[in-house]
């Protein structure tokens, strides 16, 4: 009666619940992700490699259930009606990131590129920059949620963190293609340099809506 | 009770059903806009309360009023009534929100004019400071309240989600409230002219309360502005939307209890003698414009977060509404008056 459901604190608790869920995700996958790298730099594509693969992958498709499920409780419950589009598409962005970590870690088990000893550290600088930028983007995230005073303190972290990310990029991507290595071989790790950095650039447009969103909604 | 009673009695609940279907949207058309709450809900709602305030707690204001002109003819209580309505009709029109407290002082002092009476001076003065007083208080109690706000939320740090289902609740308690004090502050403004006049009698209600005659006229009153609520105000809220200021839930919960805060401080009687018996300043028992407090309480909060967001164009056209609907409403009473009585043949006034 009168559109106030009884259950409405316990909806809003759960609901508040699995956006908390959802952000460990990402926290998950960033930590699997940089296990599975080390794992691939000194192992290649071990059993070691595909198990940390596979932690990866379900890490990202209970994810893609938690949205799901974020977004029917939403509507179901006519929860938050005037944040709802902003919150969905916070999580939807947030699902990216993950889907980006998996993505990349299941190209290195398919395309099994070689990374020769020289570029590895660089390789590697750029691989805990973009998980730093998908960290500080969860941290701003959850910000977006409690405290509006530090978003902007954390999106700069974030910001810092993906254009170090662009530089080791960019530094990466020239050693490639000067070195003497054949010309597929420089295209493939070409390639895969730029999907471990669109991780970062996908928490940086995270972290841009975030940043509208608490405009918006700043009292 | 004759039915030429009713009939002169319309041009009042006319009065109400407009005032219902404007000032609804000061009280919940934020919170309605914002899908924040249904508008069923808190239509009925703010019905409800309207009633309630009007009844218990509207003799306050209409005593100003009776000071300021005790409309003693029934046929002139009419007119003057219908001429605030038509001129708050006329400058909605020209898309500039107006008062109804504005528009029926100017009708009455045009019915002294009429009638050559004496306007008591006195308490034009109190009710025109009133007038600057209220947004100006408005504007006052939603700084504090933003402020105050602002720190309990940074304190708490409560999760948004569970902020907004709190915000939710807020808004349906101050639209209570504020409904509350619209029907207790306003309802002189719909049916007080009609108080010298009054033909209802008391009514008893059970064997626990008895209504007096002027409650069963402030209730008459009421339900026409309850009306108004349920009927129109949707159609008010949906034109006007948010197009005073672009508001987050929070900044709505402000306005609305700034609002319902200085409508009840000039209305209530109870709040009144209780200050007096602290030997607290009180405030004058006064109609005031829930619009101005409204437009009040924005300007505060704009003023409060740097004052870019405030569009003093828009404002200065409020203003000039503000000084339009009186003078309006006091020179159609003046001339309809006359052609009431000499074409119409009726007793506008008693001597």
């Amino acid at each position: 009666m009168f559109g106030i459901k009884s259950s409405m604190f316990s909806g809003t608790r759960e609901l508040e619940q699995k956006i908390d869920e959802m952000h460990d995700k990402v926290l998950e996958c960033s930590l699997y992700f940089k296990e599975a790298f080390e794992i691939y730099l000194k192992e290649k594509r071990s059993a070691n490699y595909r198990r940390a693969s596979k932690k990866i992958k379900n890490i990202e498709s209970k994810a893609d259930d938690l949205r799901r499920e974020i977004e029917s409780r939403l509507y179901i419950h006519n929860l938050i009606p005037d944040l709802r589009a902003d919150v969905l598409l916070l999580v939807e962005n947030i699902d990216k990131v993950i889907n980006e970590f998996d993505e990349v870690a299941h190209k290195f088990y398919i395309e099994q590129p070689e990374i020769p000893e020289k570029y590895q550290a660089k390789f590697r600088l750029l691989v805990n920059q973009v998980c730093e930028c998908a960290e500080n983007m969860v941290i701003c995230s959850r910000a977006f949620f409690r405290d509006f005073a530090t978003v902007r303190d954390y999106s700069r972290k974030v910001y810092f963190s993906e254009h170090e990310s662009d530089k080791t990029w960019a530094a990466l991507k020239q050693d490639v293609f000067d070195s003497d290595m054949e010309l597929a071989h420089k295209i493939q790790l070409s390639s895969l340099i730029g999907e471990v950095a669109d991780v970062a650039d996908k928490a940086e447009d995270c972290v841009d809506a975030i940043l509208i969103f608490t405009i918006k909604r700043d009292i | 009770m004759e039915l030429s009673y009713l009939f002169f009695l319309s041009s009042g609940l006319f009065l109400g059903w407009s005032l219902g279907a404007n000032d609804a949207a000061n009280i919940f058309g934020t919170a309605v806009g914002s899908k924040m709450v249904r508008f069923r809900t808190i239509a009925l709602i703010a019905a409800i309360f309207v009633v309630l305030g009007a009844v218990f707690s509207g003799s306050g204001t209409s005593e100003t009023l009776e000071n300021l002109g005790a409309v003693n003819a029934l046929a002139g209580a009419f007119m003057v009534a219908l001429s605030a309505a038509l001129s708050v009709y006329f400058i909605l029109r020209m898309g500039i929100t107006v008062s109804t407290s504005q528009a029926i002082v100017g009708a009455i002092i045009g019915w002294n004019f009429y009638a050559g009476k004496q306007t008591n001076y006195e308490t034009l003065a109190q009710i025109f400071a009133t007038w600057t007083l209220c947004p100006l208080l408005s504007g006052i109690v939603a700084v504090i309240l933003y402020f105050t706000f602002k720190k309990l939320i940074k304190c708490c740090g409560m999760h948004l989600l569970r902020l907004d289902q709190l915000t939710r609740c807020g808004l349906i308690v101050s639209a209570a409230i504020g409904a509350y004090a619209l029907g207790a502050n306003n309802i002189a403004n719909v049916v007080g002219v009609f108080v010298s006049s009054n033909p209802f009698k008391s009514l008893q209600l059970g064997s626990f309360y008895t209504l007096s005659a002027i409650q069963v006229l402030f209730f008459m009153g009421a339900i026409a502005v309850a009306v108004g609520i349920m009927t129109y105000s949707k159609k008010v809220i949906s034109r006007l939307g948010n197009n005073l200021m672009r508001m987050s839930p929070v900044l709505a919960l402000i306005v609305v209890l700034s609002q319902a805060i200085v409508l009840l401080l000039f209305s209530s009687v109870i709040l009144h003698d209780w200050l007096a018996q602290n030997h607290l300043p009180t405030l004058p028992l006064v109609p005031v414009s829930s619009t101005q407090a409204v437009i009040g309480a924005i300007i505060g909060i704009g003023l409060a977060k740097g004052g870019r967001n405030i569009d003093w164009r828009t404002i200065g056209k409020i203003i000039t509404g503000w000084v339009t609907a009186p003078i309006l409403a006091m020179i159609i009473c003046f001339v309809s008056l006359f052609f009431l009585a000499n074409v119409f043949n009726q007793t506008v006034y008693l001597p």
